[in-house]
């Protein structure tokens, strides 16, 4: 119910910024404008290019799992970063339905 | 009798063959230990010359030469042309002989030992086709810089060679070229001597790095007479003081910066200068960071230790952002993408004895040739002529900034142990690591071998607390070999090999080492059953590819049928275990720390959960 819930939010969410989103400069293409998208793009994107993400489906667990282990490769984030990027990568990148 | 007594003192005899040259001439065996018992003496000075005549085989020529040049351990696979170096053994206990299943880790032994005690040694292979298997780790000696002597005759004999016989291929030293700084073939036995201490000296002058030395076959049964000299009279000892006018302008720079940075690698190491490198960094309030090498080189708990290089670049480091100033001390700086690993911005001090690889990528602004201890030692006495209260004041107070982020930066490291998966079996990498750290003593070496794991808690201290032995030449199958061979050398050390399972399989063989020798190291594979790395970069080179699409990955899964690394390890004499859960992690390090107390390797074999894109529960595999 909570990933539910967490996907009907954002979904809205991006809707009310992608028009503003469209007027600015060029974003990786499959990262639509959400809370946690900034945190996800400046934390991740300097080693890791846009189609690693869209290949991994997993729910907002294992998104947390992953962003832990990051933390284990050295990745200096606080809790609510992984939150915020934990909740986002759910969202748009969640299992796929069955 | 004359004769026997110089070819005894001379070391071209055995103790046992005096004796019995003596007693063939009618003299009694009580008469002939007296005898020798009165020449020890004089033998004894003779073992203190520094050049003294030889007579003997080729191979005896050899041994020799080896003793005068200081090495202990020989590390060799059985050559059937060598037996005149085996022969010269039986009475040089001084030369110990160990017997390496395979060249390959026993190439990495040598390297290990080489790494952990300082101490010259030589591997020995039989001819070109021993040879091959142990230019693995000559590549990774080269790329690494450890100085360790390679020796193979070649084969065929003088009388028949070029005629594409057993064993036999063309420029068999030309092959090792590449790898190697010198590479030479002994063209009589006469001059054995002569090409294995050239080996040892150009091994042995800083940049270090592997060497190769070769003969026929036959030379090494050759009677001859000729020189052995001591390591001291051949070893030109290099140790440079950098330039001191560049020194000078390197102060001020450091002096003058709003934010320098400071870089250490092996060459700190090396040259056992950690806590120059912990003064200089304390006097400027400089923090320091570390790219990719083998040591850890710098206090990992100390405040002004900011972390390692993330993806080798030091743009990327979280802090500090903006370094106006940089100084690299005796890192290769190992460049794996077009970018160079420091901008074009910063002003660049490159100090290292490795000339040869100053200024390939950075714009240079100070290079300081030197040995880093000396050039440590003569930037902190020009640093300090340039203190005064300003710089001072500035350098407490970024010294002060630097604490606030390795304390936030510790304190979100810590966080690794939040991660959901925590608790799960089979385990999450980073859980086996942690529990390592927790485990291992506070002096421990850690030699490190699992490509896709990033260590954290260790909290290395190389001159006060754990040292790293990592690798950085990546030919797989080096670290259970390095850790034999550094357990050899520091036998009062706990040392612990952390080894992927691919890397594993390439070199389990000095398993049997660490058995035979009762070298007590504890081994835990990190066993995921698959290639991670390269796992990981297909889908980085092929986003969203038919691999992705299909789960089809041809490369990468080592399991059906699972790999049993402990039925692997008890093979070659080694007690193990598998485990899959933290709980069960940790009674089987209890058990490996009884193990090795009572002087017996032991082996665990941690099971590792697949993490990460596109592993499927089951994995799909080629089938014929």
């Amino acid at each position: 119910m909570k990933i539910v819930t967490v996907t009907i939010s954002l979904i809205v969410v991006l809707f009310a910024f992608s028009k503003a989103a469209a007027q600015q400069k060029p974003k990786p293409p499959g990262f639509p404008d959400a809370p946690g998208k900034e945190t996800l793009v400046g934390k991740c994107f300097q080693c890791h290019g846009p189609g690693m993400w869209m290949d991994h489906r997993q729910d907002r667990k294992g998104w947390e799992g992953t962003l832990y282990r990051m933390v284990g490769r050295g990745a200096l984030w606080s809790e609510d970063e992984i939150k915020a990027m934990a909740d986002y990568l759910g969202a748009v990148y969640g299992r796929k339905p069955q | 009798m004359r004769e026997l007594v110089a070819r005894y003192l001379s070391n071209s005899i055995s103790r046992r063959t005096f004796l019995k040259g003596l007693t063939a001439s009618g003299i009694s065996l009580t008469a002939a230990r007296s005898i020798l018992d009165s020449l020890v003496p004089a033998a004894h000075a003779q073992n203190g010359e520094a050049v003294k005549i030889v007579e003997g085989t080729g191979a005896l020529c050899f041994a020799e030469q080896l003793i005068a040049s200081g090495v202990k351990y020989v590390f060799g696979n059985s050559a059937s042309e060598d037996a005149q170096f085996y022969e010269a053994l039986v009475d040089r206990p001084q030369l110990k002989y160990i017997l390496t299943p395979h060249e390959g880790p026993g190439a990495a032994m040598a390297a290990g030992y080489v790494k952990a005690s300082g101490e010259p040694t030589i591997v020995m292979q039989a001819a070109v086709v021993g040879l091959v298997n142990a230019m693995g780790q000559m590549f990774n000696a080269f790329k690494e810089q450890t100085p360790l002597v390679f020796y193979s005759y070649r084969t065929d004999q003088t009388g028949r060679a070029g005629r594409d016989g057993f064993e036999e291929v063309a420029n068999q030293e030309g092959i090792v070229a590449p790898l190697t700084k010198y590479s030479w073939l002994a063209r009589r036995a006469d001059m054995i001597p002569e090409t294995v201490r050239r080996a040892f000296k150009a091994a042995w002058t800083p940049p270090y790095g592997p060497t190769y030395a070769s003969w026929h076959s036959d030379l090494n049964d050759e009677r001859v007479r000729t020189e052995v000299i001591l390591r001291e009279k051949f070893d030109p000892r290099m140790r440079v003081r950098p330039n001191p006018a560049e020194v000078e302008r390197a102060a001020k720079l450091l002096v003058e910066a709003r934010m320098p940075l400071m870089i250490v690698g092996d060459e700190v190491y090396g040259a056992k200068a950690v806590a120059k490198a912990v003064k200089l960094a304390e006097i400027l309030g400089m923090p320091v960071t570390q790219a990719r090498q083998i040591y850890a080189s710098f206090p990992e708990a100390h405040p002004l230790w900011v972390g390692a290089l993330p993806v080798g670049r030091v743009a990327s480091l979280d802090y500090p952002k903006d370094p106006d100033v940089i100084i690299n001390v005796g890192n290769k700086l190992q460049h794996n993408s077009p970018t160079p690993m420091i901008g074009r911005g910063p002003k660049f001090i490159d100090m290292r004895i490795d000339s040869w690889s100053m200024g390939n990528v950075m714009s240079t602004e100070v290079p300081l040739v030197a040995d880093v201890g000396y050039g440590l030692d003569d930037l902190i006495a020009a640093v300090e002529q340039l203190l005064n209260p300003s710089v001072k004041q500035k350098a407490a107070s970024r010294a002060d900034e630097v604490r606030k982020f390795s304390q936030r930066a510790r304190a979100l490291r810590a966080q690794v142990t939040k991660n959901p998966d925590w608790d799960r079996a089979p385990m999450i990498a980073d859980r086996v690591t942690w529990e390592v750290a927790q485990f291992a003593d506070p002096d421990a070496i850690i030699v490190h071998e699992a490509g896709s794991v990033n260590l954290h808690g260790f909290n290395f201290d190389p001159e006060r607390g754990r040292e790293l032995f990592y690798y950085y030449g990546a030919h797989l199958g080096s670290g259970v070999g390095t850790a034999a061979g550094v357990k050899l050398a520091r036998p009062s050390k706990q040392v612990i090999c952390l080894v992927g399972d691919g890397s594993f399989v390439f070199g389990p063989t000095a398993l049997w080492n660490m058995a035979r020798l009762e070298l007590p190291v504890i081994t835990i594979v990190y066993n995921n059953h698959a290639y991670s790395g390269p796992h990981s970069r297909v889908i980085e080179k092929v986003p969203g590819g038919r691999m992705v699409q299909t789960g089809h990955f041809f490369h990468d899964y080592l399991g059906s049928p699972d790999m049993n690394m402990a039925w692997i390890a008890k093979g070659f004499g080694v007690e193990g275990e598998v485990v899959e859960s933290p709980a069960q992690l940790k009674a089987a390090l209890a058990r490996a720390k009884k193990a090795t107390a009572a002087g017996k390797p032991y082996l665990i074999d941690a099971q590792v959960a697949r993490m990460g894109v596109a592993w499927a529960d089951k994995p799909w595999f080629p089938r014929k």
